[in-house]
């Protein structure tokens, strides 16, 4: 998943990424409602476009990122504390997966895989958005250990 | 649609009161019985003589930079307390062995290397003071 070659750390503001969660919580809930239809597929598949910039260079480098930097923060004023951009990119990574998955599932079936996928989507951009909280961060220590044969 | 909406809501209603529950259990210090030793070259780094904190991180981790200083912090308190951090990533062995499901997790170890407590998640100044005072004093040798 993540890049062998480790380029300089970016520090990045929490909130951004909150904020950019938020938008995702908004756009997967409502795929969920509309379900597997045109509406829903074309909404995870802008999710995913929405993913792309984030899993790729980084959480800073989204359209989210651009409306916080814009429009929210200059409201806020300065971070009182910034992050590292790798757990979140990795949550990003995670989030594209996800909506693929939910596409090639609404389109080709079955139903419910779109439904888990695009509800995962949701359940961890809601737990971001609203506590803060990054469920893929918690998970790659566990998925390494699984994926990775004795050392 | 409306079943779908409030099916969704459920779910996120569990997945709050999950959180919830996980974040109550941040930073608890548990004892730990029977553990192997860690030496220092295990850690790949000195031991405290008192007791030593080894932090097993991430780089995906967000809370485990601020654990750490606020661990140095703590251990810079006392005298021969030092803190280690280790990539739990690139540390699959010691993972494995100490059962590491997450980050950031931190065992205490006495004198001699032994695990006396663990904290899973992110501790409070609080949790690693208390930690600390559960390690017993090192054996004096200098009879």
């Amino acid at each position: 998943m993540s890049q062998e070659t480790t380029p300089a750390d970016v520090q990045i503001d929490p909130r951004g990424y909150r904020f950019g969660a938020a938008v995702t919580l908004v756009l997967s809930v409502a795929a969920v409602v509309l379900g597997v239809s045109w509406p829903g597929i074309v909404l995870m598949f802008l999710l995913a476009v929405l993913f792309l910039p984030g899993a790729t260079v980084g959480p800073q480098a989204t359209l989210q990122a651009l409306v916080f930097k814009k429009a929210i923060r200059p409201r806020l004023g300065k971070p009182t504390e910034t992050e590292s951009f790798r757990p979140p990119r990795f949550a990003q990574q995670m989030g594209l997966g996800f909506s693929i998955l939910a596409i090639v599932l609404g389109v080709w079936g079955p139903a419910w895989g779109y439904f888990l996928f695009a509800g995962f989507v949701a359940v961890a951009s809601f737990l971001n958005s609203v506590f803060g909280f990054c469920l893929g961060c918690e998970i790659y220590l566990v998925a390494k250990r699984a994926t990775t044969r004795s050392a | 649609m409306i079943e779908r909406l409030l099916v969704m809501t459920a779910v996120l209603v569990v997945a709050a009161a999950a959180w919830w529950w996980w974040s109550q259990r941040q930073g608890v210090v548990t004892q730990v019985d029977n553990a192997p030793r860690l030496s220092a070259d295990d850690l790949g780094a000195p031991r405290g003589y008192r007791a030593t904190f080894v932090q097993f991180s991430t780089p995906m981790c967000a809370k485990c930079p601020p654990t750490a200083a606020l661990l140095q912090a703590v251990a810079a308190e006392r005298t021969q307390v030092t803190h280690v951090e280790i990539d739990a990533s690139e540390r699959l062995d010691l993972a494995r062995t100490f059962d590491i499901m997450r980050t950031p997790t931190t065992l205490v170890l006495d004198g001699e290397g032994r695990v006396v407590v663990r904290m899973s998640g992110a501790p409070s100044i609080g949790q690693a003071r208390e930690a600390l005072d559960t390690v017993p004093p090192p054996t004096d040798y200098s009879i």
